[in-house]
């Protein structure tokens, strides 16, 4: 189990080097929180439109 | 401003920044020659206009012109958009009179002061070293005021005229250029500290808020030149944003890898500035995309003749849709995971991805920008390419491409020798210059040089006199 | 109206450029305010408690610097006042540096001050790199504290004719012209002998600042020198 964890090497323990967990996971998480809501803008202009028409 | 057939005071305006970015540009190509022959030579001007000086004033003159250019093509653009005339043109042309002559001044206290000893009173007064945002601290105030003034012209035309797509994303794009001039501001004897907040200016200049400058000109180019429809082309724009801020923002962490800044910057920098390219593609396919529709458009009605109104201008367009992509995006790439850069950082790679990026990027639309300006003042329908234009181009797009192959051949030399085999030290460092690839693409990126700078030449001539040219349509 | 699109809609990409910008800002902030804590200067009760600061002090001066492999991070990095155990700093060997090592915190921090005032108005950046940023017409200045070259066996000690690395740093910055050592030689920039103090000051200090292994195998590498 240990083996599926990185040890925490960062000069400083932080809310973001805790998140580096490997080569993407911060990076992926941070694009993701940018990125997923643009579904619920997605819907709300769907239904403007679906309003409108 | 004679025979002119411009009635809008923007429009003058615009001319006047125009001119004035033209001359500081040839000032750019013109140190730029000094500090490449001082690669070949070491010996050119040593101890006269050294390197450290000839390299400030080579980048300085480079931001400054561009600046100029900016300004020039909001200035420009803003009568068409809005409907109405530019409020406030009376300051608009105070600070151009001011921020040109503080700029000379700047100039030429780097050109003959150079250096002063280590206290505050050089950094307010002669310089700031620090790359790019050399100019001393008084002149940054100036800047500041100046900027000021220019943002509430735009803000209040903006206001008053109609708002369109292009207007709305250059008022949300140049409070940000001029909010984040402020983090270059202040001196700090921690120099962690110092590139940390050097690079919100720089990068958030080039690589956030210049580029979606760059996104708005081509839409804006776009709807003028070949009258692409505005509903297609702001849709793109409102993209092109999304991804040029969504990556490029964070894509800043790819220069917080080395500095002192904490690890998790790494993963941040990968991928995030690995996507920078995507909206470059994006420009590129939109522009050549437009391009051929509207031209299919009046094939399909049987007419000939072609729908760009301004040869010369739209050539540069183009250029700068491909020249982004390749040398902002491709060369870009090219060293910007942490993996690569952790050799490539600080060695001509770099440099040849600069050269590359700011022109492909900026200079040419702003080019563009300038021959759309002569074609106004000219009162010119259907402007057409002359023979100057079409050396100048050539010649300007080879040369800044040769100096840039040129750069990366070097730039193996510099980082494979110096860098992965010696490992960065002094002695490691001069035995990289002394390689045999890093010889050569000095005199090749020289010769190029050269090109360039005659490509410049025919430009002034061009943009001087193809106005008067027979082979236009008036 | 059955085929209207979201996708083709302005007012979606208006509204999701809007959002992606506003959140990558407001991220680079959070970033920011995570990041300049950790890139703050440390103290000299930092070095004396054994705190590893990723910018220590400016009284790092007084210790012996050194550039590592790190086993857990598997790149190089300062190591302080020789190494513990573990191979990370263990802040306790000391090193004279222009004669004392018992510079006060006062002290040193002047010296650092008016050393980056000079890195800055003699325009080192414009021909140097410092922490890789800057011009490529001469070689990086990162680590070239830790630079063999200077070091007793060095070759720039020797021609100095100086017996210390920081004495040999400050001679060659004030009369460099008179210290070939390429066709590409450093110009004379009026740098007097405090100034020079100063600068060496800043450089020492800069090579104690974890730059997460930039550059690599900086100095280390002794079988690849004739390998070109």
């Amino acid at each position: 189990m240990n083996a599926m964890f990185e040890p925490f090497v960062d000069v400083v323990p932080s809310f973001f080097g805790t998140l580096a967990q490997g080569p993407l996971t911060l990076t992926i998480f941070l694009h993701a929180l940018i990125v997923l809501p643009m579904i619920w803008i997605y819907k709300q202009e769907k239904a403007r439109l679906e309003q409108e028409g | 401003m004679a025979n002119s057939y411009l009635t809008s005071e923007s429009k003058r305006l615009a001319t006047w920044y125009f001119t004035f970015a033209a001359i500081i540009f040839g000032a750019q190509l013109l140190f730029g020659l000094v500090a490449a022959t001082q690669y070949v030579m070491p010996s050119f001007l040593f101890e006269v206009v050294d390197f450290s000086v000839a390299r400030m004033i080579h980048i300085n003159a480079l931001i400054v012109w561009m600046v100029f250019a900016m300004f020039g093509s909001v200035y420009w653009l803003l009568p068409d958009e809005t409907g109405i005339e530019t409020v406030g043109i009376g300051l608009g042309k105070l600070l151009f009179w001011a921020f040109a002559a503080a700029i000379v001044v700047v100039v030429l206290v780097y050109l003959f002061i150079q250096v002063g000893p280590a206290d505050e009173t050089s950094i307010w007064f002669i310089h700031e070293g620090r790359e790019y945002i050399e100019a001393p601290r008084w002149a940054d105030f100036a800047i500041v005021v100046v900027v000021l003034g220019f943002i509430s012209n735009l803000y209040l035309t903006g206001m008053k005229g109609n708002r369109s797509g292009i207007v709305t994303v250059l008022m949300a794009d140049m409070i940000a250029f001029a909010g984040i001039y402020l983090a270059g501001m202040f001196f700090t004897d921690n120099v962690s500290v110092d590139q940390f907040w050097w690079w919100w200016v720089i990068h958030l200049w080039v690589e956030a808020t210049w580029e979606v400058f760059v996104g708005s000109l081509a839409a804006y180019g776009l709807i003028t030149m070949i009258g692409a429809h505005r509903k297609v082309v702001e849709m793109w724009l409102w993209i092109e944003v999304a991804m040029l801020f969504g990556s490029g923002i964070l894509g800043m962490g790819h220069h917080y890898f080395w500095i002192g800044t904490p690890e998790y910057w790494w993963e941040i920098g990968a991928l995030f500035s690995a996507l920078e390219p995507l909206p470059l593609v994006a420009m590129f396919i939109h522009v050549l995309y437009d391009w051929g529709k509207m031209q299919g458009e009046e094939d399909a009605k049987g007419k000939e003749h072609s729908v760009i109104t301004n040869k010369p201008a739209f050539t540069w367009f183009i250029l700068n849709a491909f020249g982004n992509f390749l040398g902002a995006g491709i060369w870009g790439f090219f060293h910007t995971l942490p993996q690569v850069n952790l050799y490539t950082h600080g060695t001509q790679f770099t440099s040849a991805h600069g050269h590359l990026a700011f022109f492909g990027a900026y200079a040419t639309i702003l080019i563009g920008m300038m021959y759309l300006g002569v074609q106004g003042k000219n009162g010119i329908k259907v402007m057409n390419h002359t023979k100057s234009s079409i050396w100048a181009t050539c010649m300007i797009f080879g040369g800044v491409l040769g100096m840039t192959m040129a750069l990366t051949v070097a730039g193996y030399a510099d980082f494979i020798i110096s860098r992965a085999q010696w490992g960065a030290t002094w002695e490691g460092y001069f035995a990289g210059q002394g390689g045999i690839w890093y010889a050569q693409g000095m005199g090749w990126r020289l010769i190029m040089g050269v090109i360039t700078f005659t490509g410049f030449l025919f430009l002034v001539k061009d943009l001087l006199s193809t106005g008067k040219a027979a082979n236009h349509v008036r | 109206m059955a085929n209207k699109s979201v996708w083709r809609d302005n007012r979606f990409w208006q509204r999701s450029a809007g959002w992606v910008t506003g959140v990558a800002a407001v991220l680079l902030m959070w970033l920011t305010f995570d990041t300049i804590p950790q890139i703050t200067m440390g103290t000299d009760a930092d070095l004396e408690k054994g705190v590893t600061k990723r910018v220590p002090g400016p009284t790092v001066i007084n210790y012996k610097i050194t550039y590592e492999m790190d086993k857990k991070r598997h790149h190089e990095i300062p190591v302080i006042g020789g190494a513990n155990a573990e191979g990370t700093s263990s802040f306790q060997e000391k090193e004279k540096f222009f004669g004392r090592d018992d510079w006060t915190e006062e002290e040193a921090a002047e010296m650092l001050h008016l050393g980056k005032l000079g890195s800055q108005t003699k325009n080192c950046m414009n021909c140097h790199t410092i922490l890789g940023n800057g011009a490529y017409y001469a070689p990086d200045l990162t680590k070239a504290w830790l630079d063999p070259a200077w070091g007793p066996e060095g070759s720039m000690q020797a021609m100095t004719g100086k017996d210390t690395k920081e004495e040999a740093m400050a001679e060659f910055l004030q009369f460099p012209s008179q210290y070939p050592t390429h066709a590409r030689m450093m110009p004379n920039l009026g740098i007097t002998a405090e100034e020079a103090k100063g600068l060496v000051t800043f450089l020492k200090h800069m090579s104690s600042i974890d730059t997460n292994g930039f550059p690599r195998n900086f100095g280390k590498i002794q079988g690849a020198v004739h390998g070109k």
